[in-house]
């Protein structure tokens, strides 16, 4: 677990929308895809996904429907709302900017001063 | 160049459409999307309250399903399934925890702190025996304050109200309204005629007009009795039979039809001890034989307080004259709505209505609940009165100033509650939960007050005899103002709205950031609360107010007092005339009978006033006798009226002043100078050029000083041809046109030739003792016709009109605010006294220990509060200078201002000396203070 990054402040609800944006999942799916297309380097407090998900829902970003899941269990499915899908669009977009920005700023060297 | 300059503004302009519409775009955008979470929250917050247990159980189902989950993975990857089950729990957490996490997250977590409890209540009860000086002082000011925010819109409701005998609300009246003049149009006979035959949306149409009727009794004497011309419909639509005998029926409208009448249950047993034999009788109406055909039982009053149905005539509803205040109603077909009824009234054909008012492109037919019929209110009810917003937000003005005391009387309560708050906080309340306590037991007090309040309005409501308040007739029997559901739960909204404000401020004041941290320090001596700059700011507004409320209410009485016995200001020696009022019996009759009838009746009224004047003259005595429309000293009827040159539009013409036809030798019978130019003769009367005689405060105001001989002024109405010039010929002083302020206002006479004043008003100069002289008219006007209806004659000295009635309601309503902003004022004061004492108890204690002299220490608590006192009574002097003081009278001022000078004083007294008492009272305790005890007390 040790070789595991914290996730960013602020970051939580933007790997969430992109987990659900991938196709309907449970919430304990959501954990495990995250974890795999991180391939393993972001690891979520168990605790903290479901706060997370239900102010996810609150804010109309995403939908909840009660289904079977793969072991069937009955399971809670979440996927994402079209007003999610914009909000989704617009995070990612504003992360890209910061990520490049940070990216570049780390990488300057002595000449680009 | 040209071309250059519009290409560069043509792509500027593009280039500004293009960000703007841009910037539109990005706007309503996001305001959709605001729109949408804003609807997503709800939405979700109304199911977290909505089904709370289903929430929570699938908040456990879904943990569950993790936890299940991760554990079969971890038995895949080869872990035993207990130890897997127990790995899965651990690296879950706890679930308690992220359930209370989870449901802050859906906005459950503020509502669940907002949740009252039973014992929020049984606390706030608790409060109200606890401290019953600050319960009762609180419930005073709600139980004022909600009732009055109350009022308006209950009147308002109150006059739209169905019928008594309309349960299912389906009677409507059926009008004619001018929007230009915002009033209604009286239909003609050809109206009713068009409703009744294409109206299909009424089951029946009926037309009525009140009339007051001269009824005879069995010894010749006359009384007015209030009746109704009806058609026969009336008694089907109201749903009502008669006690006795029949309603009336179709066949007595008819021309040539004996006269018949259907008499009321209270004119039965009052005037004819409810003769069983009544049917049948005759009564003589007006001098004219009626035969009683019924008598409706009691509580029959249509329109208003009727007690007279005599049948409407045929001649009258197919006659081409238009009878005075005729109006329609009818009952709704079942299975029209209103506004089916309205849609359709709206459609009539106005080319079948040739001849008729409907034909007027301008009025608009409306179809209006009774007693916006009854009452002439424009479509809208009261609420759409221009001056409705006004009342009701004045009203909400008061309620709000009532709470803002009480909220310093709850600050001051919570205040010294400082350790159980403390505590309360320490074993986990939030903020939250303390400001619904704090509102909750507020909510008490005012719901308590509400209740009061509205059970004492309905009490007081149901005892007042509006007739003796109002000196007219008593409210219509239709007008309910006594309490309703819907008055009920609004009264709870207002305790609501009262609680909001008098509980949550205080108790966001008190649980704020320095509090808390002061709560936290375990060795706090008090509470470190202060009472702050609202509550002084509102501790002087309230003395100033008071100061200047209770000047007015003295100002009011003192000049009501003097009423009586101001001769000099009404110009007349009023005390030394007898006031008689007569109407002649056929008034209410002759409605029927067109322009002939109304002839005769002028003859035989002429006559009749001749007669009794001079019959009168003759009395030992009398010096002197006259006729007008209204006396000195009694209510001028208001007309407006435009004075020949002022230019300006026709909205704005003409301006209100008070007038009185009046007969020639008027202004000599009340011994009153012409100042200038001439008194009326009886030249005026005949010849073609009116005349007109003002009093000086006429040329002052709207003559602007200029000589008055000479110059024209006419009547105005709106919405009516304009009448005649009358040339000034000449100016009298001010002989009292109203009561209340008799010395000023414009005034207006013209002379009437006799027979065109009714009722008429005789002022009988018969020098001392009038009064001794009112058995002898009573003889001679019975000598004269013994028809005639004789109204109690009075000295003119003693005349009360509904100027007075108005200053008497005005002065109560004024004593009444003045005993609660008194009581506000105390108790505020009080309370803060109290407050301040109690926390510095130790600082007394050690000031005294110091050698202090008691009396000095005294004085640094009470310095607060005197400088308040002070403050207020100044600025309340200064309000009251400025109510007093008339911005159109100048000469006025002075005299006002000395005459109010003494209430404004003994105003400052008052309030003075009861804000002083309330220092005083808890100052004795400071004095009882032993240094020793007040150390130990803290330390």
């Amino acid at each position: 677990m040790t070789d595991k990054a914290d996730i960013l402040p602020g970051t939580l609800d933007l790997l969430i929308l992109k987990a659900v944006s991938l196709g309907e999942v449970h919430g304990y799916g959501v954990l495990l895809r995250i974890e795999r297309v991180s391939g393993g380097a972001l690891a979520i407090q168990q605790g903290a996904l479901y706060p997370a998900l239900y102010r996810l829902e609150h804010q109309g970003l995403i939908r909840s429907e009660w289904g079977r899941s793969e072991n069937n269990r009955r399971a809670k499915f979440y996927r994402l709302t079209p007003e999610g899908r914009r909000r989704f669009g617009e995070e990612k977009a504003s992360w890209k900017r910061l990520s490049d920005a940070m990216a570049l700023t780390l990488t300057a060297t002595p000449q680009e001063v | 160049m040209v071309n250059g300059l519009v290409a560069r503004l043509s792509s500027l302009v593009q280039g500004l459409v293009a960000r703007l519409s841009s910037l539109v775009q990005g706007l309503v955008a996001s305001l959709s999307s605001l729109a949408q979470g804003l609807v997503a929250r709800a939405r979700s917050l109304l199911r977290g309250i909505g089904s709370r247990s289903t929430v929570e159980a699938e908040m456990r189902e879904e943990f569950r399903h993790h936890i299940e989950s991760r554990a079969d993975d971890l038995v895949h990857q080869g872990m035993p399934r207990r130890a897997a089950a127990r790995q899965a729990h651990r690296e879950f957490g706890h679930t308690e925890t992220h359930r209370e996490h989870a449901r802050a997250a859906r906005g459950l977590r503020l509502l669940d702190q907002m949740r009252f409890s039973w014992i929020d209540v049984r606390l706030g009860v608790r409060m109200l025996t606890k401290h019953p000086m600050l319960t009762l002082v609180s419930v005073f000011a709600l139980a004022i304050g909600i009732p009055v925010g109350l009022a308006p819109m209950h009147l308002a409701n109150a006059v739209e109200a169905p019928l008594p005998e309309d349960p299912d609300d389906r009677i409507r009246g059926i009008r004619l309204w001018d929007p230009v003049t915002a009033s209604p149009v009286t239909p003609n006979a050809r109206d009713f005629d068009l409703w009744s035959r294409e109206l299909t949306g009424f089951s029946s149409l009926a037309a009525f007009r009140a009339a007051t009727v001269q009824v005879e009794s069995d010894d010749g004497r006359a009384a007015a009795v209030e009746g109704a011309h009806v058609t026969a419909s009336i008694f089907e639509i109201l749903g009502r039979a008669p006690q006795l005998g029949r309603a009336l029926a179709v066949g007595d409208q008819a021309s040539g039809a004996p006269d018949v009448v259907v008499i009321g249950h209270d004119l039965w047993a009052s005037r004819f001890a409810t003769d069983p034999d009544m049917v049948g009788r005759t009564l003589r109406l007006g001098g004219v034989p009626h035969t009683v055909v019924g008598v409706m039982p009691a509580g029959f009053l249509f329109p208003a307080r009727q007690q007279l149905w005599i049948p409407l005539r045929d001649e009258v509803l197919t006659g081409a004259g238009t009878p005075e205040h005729l109006r329609v109603l009818g009952r709704l077909s079942s299975g029209t709505t209103a506004e089916e009824a309205q849609a359709e009234l709206g459609s009539v054909r106005r080319a079948e209505a040739a001849d008729s008012r409907t034909a007027d492109e301008r009025v608009v037919p409306e179809v209006v609940p009774f007693g916006m019929l009854y009452i002439g209110l424009p479509r809208g009810g009261l609420v759409s009165e221009p001056g409705f917003l006004f009342f009701q937000l004045l009203a909400l003005a008061l309620l709000l100033v009532a709470c803002g005391n009480v909220s310093m009387l709850i600050f001051a309560r919570t205040a010294t509650r400082f350790r159980e708050l403390a505590v309360r906080t320490a074993l986990g309340a939030s903020r939250m939960r303390i400001v619904c306590q704090i509102f909750a037991e507020t909510l008490v007090l005012a719901v308590l007050s509400a209740g009061i309040g509205v059970i004492a309005i309905d009490w007081i409501l149901g005892r007042i005899d509006f007739a003796m308040l109002t000196g007219e007739a008593a409210l219509p029997y239709w007008l309910s103002l006594g309490i309703t559901g819907e008055a009920m739960v609004r009264a709870l909204a207002l305790a609501v709205l009262s609680a909001t404000v008098a509980g949550v401020v205080p108790a966001i004041r008190i649980t704020g950031k320095d509090v808390q941290q002061s709560i936290r320090r375990v060795d706090a001596p008090a509470s470190g609360i202060r009472f702050g700059g609202v509550t002084s700011t509102l501790v002087v507004a309230d003395v100033a107010v008071s100061v200047a409320v209770i000047a007015l209410a003295l100002g009011l009485a003192d000049r009501m007092m003097s009423v009586q016995a101001s001769d000099h200001l009404v110009g007349v020696s009023a005390d030394e005339y007898l006031a008689v009022e007569f109407r002649l019996a056929d008034d209410g009759i002759r409605g029927g009978g067109g322009a002939a009838a109304e002839r005769m009746f002028t003859e035989r009224l002429a006559s009749t006033q001749q007669r009794l004047v001079e019959r009168l003259l003759a009395e030992p005595g009398v010096r002197s006798v006259t006729v007008a429309e209204a006396l000195p000293r009694m209510d001028h009827p208001s007309r407006r009226v435009e004075v020949d040159g002022t230019e300006v539009s026709d909205r704005e013409r003409g301006r209100y002043v008070r007038t009185a036809r009046v007969d020639v030798g008027f202004f000599d019978a009340l011994d009153q100078p012409v100042l200038s130019g001439r008194a009326f003769d009886f030249a005026d009367l005949e010849g073609d050029a009116p005349v007109a005689i003002v009093n000086t405060v006429f040329v002052e105001r709207l003559l602007g000083g200029r000589d008055a001989l000479g110059q024209r002024v006419r009547f105005v109405v709106a919405g009516a041809e304009d009448g005649p010039w009358h040339e000034i010929v000449g100016v009298v002083g001010h002989l009292g046109t109203n009561i209340v302020n008799p010395e000023g206002g414009p005034a207006l006479y013209v002379p009437a030739a006799p027979g065109t004043i009714h009722p008429a008003r005789l002022a009988i100069h018969v020098g001392n003792a009038p009064e001794s002289l009112a058995p002898r008219v009573r003889e001679v006007l019975a000598d004269v016709d013994p028809t005639v209806a004789l109204e109690p004659p009075v000295v003119l000295s003693r005349v009360r009109q509904g100027d007075w009635y108005l200053m008497v309601a005005v002065a109560g309503g004024l004593a009444l605010l003045a005993g609660v902003l008194v009581a506000l004022v105390a108790s505020g004061v009080y309370a803060m006294m109290s407050y301040s004492i109690s926390e510095r108890t130790r600082e007394i204690g050690i000031r005294s220990a110091l050698g202090a002299p008691r009396q000095r220490v005294v004085l640094t608590i009470l310095r607060r509060s005197l400088t308040q006192l002070g403050i207020g009574a100044l600025l309340g002097i200064a309000l009251a200078a400025f109510i007093f003081t008339d911005p159109d009278g100048g000469a006025r001022q002075t005299t006002l201002i000395e005459a109010l000078g003494a209430s404004v004083g003994l105003a400052v007294g008052i309030v003075g000396i009861i804000g002083v008492l309330s220092c005083l009272v808890p100052a004795r305790r400071i004095l009882a203070v032993e240094s020793s005890a007040a150390l130990r007390a803290e330390g």
